[in-house]
């Protein structure tokens, strides 16, 4: 395992040492006057960073929308996302719109420095220029936010930033999305959608060893902040299918009858961000990801998944006294009890549940320590067990839902995994 | 209590009752004053008198104003059993009022009320004969005026829905009560021999009614002691010490705590009456902040001994005792006992433990204190406040009548509010900051501050002669004492002059004939020093029956007989027993027998159990046999309980309605403490301490219910216990009908079930 | 998380805005700030029922719901329920003589009618399931149980007829 490490820290070394990495400074500009953009422009850029998310990760807990500053544990350390408001000292009011689009498209900053892959710069490259231009005009047109710039934590040699250059060669593609020719419009649509500004992949798509996603396991699903970003392709574990009109529902209301609800960081994402898109865009990306996870072929089971479920549904009744069922009944069974007929996945039929068929446990362990929804947000609320369970409460709950609710192997050392969750 | 010990005759528990009774009828009729009814705050709308008008209040137990309202002073507390209504129905049953014309005003402390207690399943039994001798005084002063008004011979009158009539006239009681000249008198023997209307001409007694209790308590409108407040008030929680006795407080630190917005102080306790060593007081002007602050505050005691004892000690402590035949107090000593062991044909003996159980009742404690006018004021929901008012004035260090306890409804009693204790650091609280305090415990504080009921060891034997009849019997139990540790006088003495917790042993000195009996109460001091052993759901009865019912099933596999026949044969003798009550108890032990099925064939691995009792005492036998059915399943060790039969004989049921749900009640308790709860202590405190491990019955879990009562016009007895102690070994015997396997310990977890089985 | 924010929510109808620290649960906010008792404290960790309010008309666990969580909500209490005590799940349980001390009975309340909201002929299975994480010391299990089918096939009735 070593070997491959050493071999590509020297091949980018030496990327490096060859001069890719050198990039002209573009030259600082006054702040553009907000006359300059349309209102439509403005419009259509608000859509794009709610679709793309960017106040998530430009905003430090209880920071001002923009300011930058939140952390994020790239795996190498931390990286503190900048400040992207329009003050022209410590955010980018005195970019210009080139120096923006080189930024999004080729991931090189104004001064002509490289930036970290953890800016989804090998997504936002595929956006179109009036999408670019769009962005732009939004960005410029927020209240500029005076930020103190946090240093970050990522450790040798990754913190080399000419190294980086090293890495595009290896990992970055660059190019505006190209349509695919044997497919819809609408599929068209969600593709440059999810693969463009909304970047699914950064979280769903597991990354190699240089923190690059992994090209050959697209959306096979990966580890994100303690949760699990489920697989978004066919290895998916939710027991139905995943179809358009299921993708559709989860991404418009973040409720899915069939699944269940979003939460944690999808939550923020549904509610806060993919909010801002038409139906016709949500309705686009359901065509897209439900073609590529061959929801077509699995919903033929379905209709036996579904009757697996129900008869799992009431299966304590009565006969169950192991500690966890006895926690499930008196702490979750109130809403998690659903109807025979026609189970609304929402706050019932766990059975239903990736987060429970899931191999990883995160998504299970997550839920019941932080709960689902709250403050401003629709839908459905589930309260936070974190102070209420011990570990191995939580532990003993899963453990019992994995046994009774699916039929896979049971979860191991889940005391420890709750623990390694809490906050 | 205080009469008790200047009446000097606290040796038994019948005499204390006497000497209640005695101090209601020593009143006597007194011409109309406002009744005093400060605390008639606890429900709202149209239960509750007024207070204002009270033309006529011929005893302290109630007054009828000139509305024609009469309203009932109850001085028991109200805590589900619906005694308020009970106790109304009494009264204007007696005073032949209608229903719709009766409120109820739940009094606060007040020496002219006697003791009040309420607990024991007495309230109806003891109240009553005096309820119904003042209500007969009532209605006849107020036919004698109503005869004078109506110019008619007092003899031709009547009495009827409110009003007197005579010779084809009639005037309401409301008409003689504004007229105001009600003035006869009667002595207190003369009350004593006041003769009460005959069970044929009952009206309210027995008939379905509602319960006053209940509207409010659907709307959210019922106070409870957590609803109590007042301007100015101060929220606090308790930091416990790690055990409940001995502990010290060495420092204390709370700056973690400053920070917190609201936070005040944390006190440490000065307690002159003993009763929390070692408590911090965490004060905050919210409940939240107080609750945070008490998190934050770091304490270091110096604790006791007990901070190392485990349940496994306890038990261990309680079979040494029980073990060493000189120590404890005979309550039954026949003559004879060694003499029929030792030239028996046979005999066979039996040990029996049950676990600690706690109380957890929903409401968890809270006590709101204050001084106001020079006097101290306790808000809380209690069930003994004759117990604690003393305790309380010593804390304070004030005379006993400038401390009155207010009243408030009770989210759950089952005996944990018999113990006061809790109201004392919210008063010294109060002391110490100078203004009122409101303590509440979070359910891990209410837990680790319970009187639970104590672990306990028993061990029975029998002996038979030749001919397979039984000729002695012995009876040998040791757990804590609750009525040792909290009121020492009430403990009358045994045989050998040795005292002893009657509520301890209670249902050993059963009502079946076994030849030479010796019934043996030892207390487990190490259980008494570790922690306040309580008085919970029937107290003793819980276990001695247990180990009772279940020993009798193990004795009639010997004697070859079926466990119906065999109790059948012992309740039917001819010795001390036979007279009445063993009778009473065959009968409702048959019938609960017959109703269930009693010897019908029963599919796999399922099976009937039966379990008698006489219920608390045997000067107030309320007969009770329940028949469990029970599935077992062998691979889970799951016991399923498909049916409780159960028969009672309460004598007159007041409030049938009400008397039904106590008995639901104290069946479910019954089966919840045989099967789903019971703790274990480790290092001097219980192990669990909320829901998450303590799993008291959940709905999902009860079984169908067929409960009856035996018709009967004697005096009532009581209904809130009995039925809680049957339940457990009729599930027992059930079990070892089902699959053989005999479990003697409580509560009976699967995995016993499943170790049984495998050594089956 | 100590720091006071400041909330608003409707509560029973009204608009209550309190300020407080940002986790305080909102059942404390519930009693002793908005002053209605008929919520009760019995666990504090959403496991006996008896805080049970509705949020967006569902039942939720007040002791368990951080106040910030409900900003901008609707919160029903018992109190809310009806004007006048006469809801139809209230009459059935005077009917039945549900409740015994009475202090878990809110939470029950609130939480059966959220059931017969989600299952207008609920089953026993359906009122054992969705019960069952209402704890009732007192064990009036017989009586909530037949309550709740009064009450829903009232309910019913009634709808029936309109
Ligand atoms: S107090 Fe909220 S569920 Fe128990
Ligand atoms: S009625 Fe007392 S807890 Fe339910």
């Amino acid at each position: 395992m070593r070997k491959p490490i050493l071999i590509a820290v020297v091949a980018l070394f030496l990327a490096g040492c060859v001069g890719l990495s050198w990039r002209s400074a573009i030259a600082p500009q006054a702040p553009p006057l907000a006359s300059l953009f349309t209102s439509e422009q403005v419009a259509l850029g608000a859509q794009m960073a709610a679709a793309g998310n960017c106040a998530g990760c430009h905003t430090a807990e209880g920071g001002a929308a923009f300011g930058g500053g939140l952390g994020l544990d790239t795996g190498f350390g931390i990286a503190y996302s900048p400040n992207i408001s329009p003050d022209p000292q410590t955010g980018i009011g005195n970019w210009s719109e080139a120096a923006f689009a080189r930024a999004m498209r080729d991931g090189v900053a104004r001064d002509g420095s490289q930036l970290l892959p953890v800016f989804p710069y090998t997504h936002f490259t595929k956006l179109t220029d009036v999408d670019l231009a769009a962005l732009y005009a939004f960005v410029m047109t927020r209240p500029p936010v005076v930020a103190i710039e946090q240093t970050n934590t990522i450790r040798f040699p990754f913190n080399v930033r000419a190294l980086q250059a090293g890495w595009k060669l290896l990992y970055f593609e660059q190019g505006v999305y190209q349509n695919v020719a044997t497919k819809s419009a609408a599929w068209n649509r969600g593709a440059y959608l999810a693969e463009g500004i909304a970047h699914c992949a950064a979280c769903h798509t597991p990354r190699n060893r240089f923190g690059a996603e992994n090209s050959h396991s697209a959306y096979a699903g990966a580890g994100f902040d303690g949760w699990l970003a489920p697989p978004l392709d066919a290895s998916n574990p939710a027991p139905l299918p995943w179809t358009q009109q299921d993708l559709y529902d989860y991404l418009r209301m973040g409720e899915s009858e069939r699944h269940g609800v979003a939460a944690g960081a999808m939550a923020g994402i549904v509610h806060g961000g993919l909010a801002k898109l038409s139906d016709a865009d949500i309705e686009a990306l359901g065509t897209y990801f439900g073609d590529i996870n061959d929801s077509a072929a699995r919903e033929g089971g379905a209709p036996a998944a579904l009757a697996l479920a129900n008869s799992r549904r009431s299966i304590d009744a009565g006969n169950e006294t192991e500690p966890g069922a006895n926690l499930y009944l008196s702490a979750c069974a109130a809403c998690h009890y659903g109807p025979m007929v026609k189970p609304p996945a929402v706050r019932s039929s766990l059975a239903l549940s990736s987060a429970i068929t899931s191999d990883d446990p995160s998504n299970f362990i997550q839920t019941v320590l932080q709960g689902v929804g709250g403050a401003d947000t629709p839908g459905p609320y589930m309260p936070g067990f974190a102070n209420a369970l011990s570990d191995a409460d939580v532990a003993l709950v899963a453990s019992y839902l994995r046994r009774t609710r699916s039929d896979r192997p049971a979860w191991p050392d889940l005391t420890a995994a709750v623990a390694a969750r809490r906050r | 209590m205080h009469e008790i010990s200047n009446a000097g005759i606290a040796t038994t528990r019948r005499s204390f009752l006497i000497t209640i009774t005695a101090a209601g009828i020593s009143m006597t009729l007194t011409l109309p004053h406002s009744a005093q009814a400060a605390g008639s705050s606890i429900t709202s709308g149209s239960v509750l008198a007024t207070g204002l008008v009270s033309a006529f209040e011929p005893t302290i137990w109630y007054d009828i104003d000139g509305e024609g309202i009469l309203s009932v002073n109850v001085i028991r507390a109200e805590m589900g059993q619906h005694v308020g209504t009970a106790l109304a129905r009494i009264v204007a049953d007696e005073l032949e009022m209608n229903w719709a014309s009766v409120r109820l005003r739940y009094v606060d402390t007040d020496p002219k009320w006697g003791t009040m207690v309420t607990g024991g399943s007495w309230s109806v039994w003891q109240s009553f004969p005096y309820l119904s001798q003042a209500a007969a005084a009532g209605r006849l002063a107020l036919i004698e005026e109503g005869a004078k008004l109506l110019r008619v011979a007092k003899s031709a009158c009547i009495a009827r829905n409110g009003a007197v009539s005579g010779a084809g006239k009639s005037v309401s009681y409301a008409d003689i009560i504004r007229r105001g000249q009600l003035t006869r008198r009667y002595s207190v023997d003369e009350l004593k021999a006041m003769p009460i209307k005959e069970a044929a001409d009952r009206r309210l007694i027995g008939m379905p009614s509602e319960a006053l209790d209940i509207p409010a308590k659907t709307t959210g409108a019922a106070r409870y002691g957590l609803d109590a407040q007042v301007p100015d008030m101060v929220y606090a929680r308790p930091k416990l010490p790690p055990t409940r006795n001995g502990c010290t407080v060495k420092s204390i630190d709370d700056s973690a705590a400053r920070g917190i917005p609201g936070y005040l102080k944390s006190l440490v306790l000065e307690d002159p009456s003993g009763t929390v060593p070692g408590w911090v007081v965490v004060c905050a002007d919210s409940f939240m902040a107080a609750s945070s602050a008490a998190e934050r505050v770091k304490v270091v005691w110096a604790s006791s001994t007990a901070a190392s004892v485990s349940e496994a000690d306890i038990q261990a402590r309680g079979l040494k005792l029980i073990s060493d035949p000189a120590g404890g107090s005979l309550v039954v000593e026949d003559a004879g006992v060694d003499a029929a062991f030792s030239v028996a044909k046979s005999t066979i003996e039996h040990d029996y433990s049950t676990a600690t159980v706690l109380h957890f009742q929903l409401e968890p404690l809270n006590a709101l204190a204050f001084e106001k006018d020079g006097r101290w004021e306790i808000h809380t929901g209690n069930q003994w406040q004759s117990l604690i008012l003393p305790t309380l004035a010593k804390a304070l260090g004030v005379a006993e009548d400038q401390v009155v306890m207010r009243t408030y409804l009770i989210g759950g009693g089952f005996g944990r509010r018999l113990n006061g204790d809790y109201t004392v650091p919210a008063a010294l609280a109060s002391k110490a900051l100078g203004r009122p305090v409101k303590l509440v415990w979070t359910r891990a504080d209410d837990v680790l501050f319970d009187s639970p009921r104590s672990p306990s060891v028993q061990r029975v034997r029998m002996a038979f002669d030749a001919t397979g009849q039984v000729t002695g019997m012995q009876h040998h139990a040791s757990a804590g004492w609750p009525t040792q540790v909290m009121v020492p006088s009430f403990m009358p003495k045994g045989k050998n002059g040795e005292p002893y917790d009657p509520f301890a042993i209670a249902g050993a000195d059963h009502w079946y004939s076994v030849g030479a009996q010796r019934v043996r109460a030892v207390s487990n001091d190490l259980a008494n020093s570790t922690f306040r052993p309580g008085w919970l759901r029937s107290v003793g009865p819980g276990w001695t029956n247990w180990a009772l019912e279940s020993f009798m099933d193990e004795a009639a596999l010997v004697a070859g007989l079926d466990p119906l026949a065999f109790r059948l044969r012992l309740l039917g003798g001819s010795a001390k027993n036979s007279a009445g009550g063993a009778k009473q108890q065959a009968q409702v032990l048959q019938r609960a027998a017959d109703k269930a099925g009693w010897g019908s064939k029963m599919p796999a691995d399922t099976g009937l159990g039966l379990a008698t009792t006489f219920g608390q005492e045997r000067d107030m036998p309320t007969w009770c046999a329940c028949v469990a059915r029970v599935r077992v399943n062998r691979s889970s060790g799951v016991v399923k309980v498909e049916r409780l039969t159960i028969v009672a004989d309460a004598g007159t049921i007041v409030h049938p309605d009400g008397a039904l749900a106590q008995m639901e009640g104290a069946s479910l308790w019954g089966l919840s403490m045989a099967l789903h709860e019971g703790t274990d202590y480790v290092n001097g405190q219980v192990r669990d301490t909320n829901l998450n491990t303590y799993t008291p019955l959940r709905m999902r879990d009860v079984p169908p219910m067929d409960i009856e009562f035996v018709a009967s016009t004697a005096p009532p007895t009581g209904l809130g216990e009995p039925a809680t102690t049957v339940v457990g070994p009729a599930i027992g015997n059930a079990i070892f009908a089902a699959v053989g396997i005999r479990l003697r310990h409580l509560p009976m977890r699967p995995t016993d079930v499943l170790a049984a089985l495998k050594a089956h | 998380m100590t720091t006071p924010a400041t909330t608003s929510f409707q509560l029973n109808g009204k608009t209550l805005t309190v300020t407080t620290p940002p986790g305080t649960p909102l059942l404390w906010v519930i009693r002793d700030i908005a002053m209605l008792t008929g919520t009760k404290y019995g666990c504090g960790v959403g496991q006996c029922g008896a805080c049970t309010v509705h949020l967006r008309g569902r039942a939720v666990r007040s002791c368990m719901t951080p106040v910030s969580a409900v900003a901008g909500a609707e919160v029903l209490t018992i109190e809310g329920l009806s004007a006048d005590g006469q809801h139809p799940l209230q009459k059935a349980w005077v009917q039945t003589q549900a409740p015994q001390c009475g202090y878990c009975q809110s939470g029950q309340i609130m939480q059966a009618a959220s059931l017969i909201r989600r299952f207008p002929h609920p089953t026993d299975d359906d009122i054992d399931s969705v019960m069952n994480g209402n704890l009732c010391r007192c064990m009036a299990y017989v009586r909530i149980r037949q309550a709740i089918k009064l009450a829903a096939s009232e309910v019913q009735g009634a709808e029936s007829h309109a």
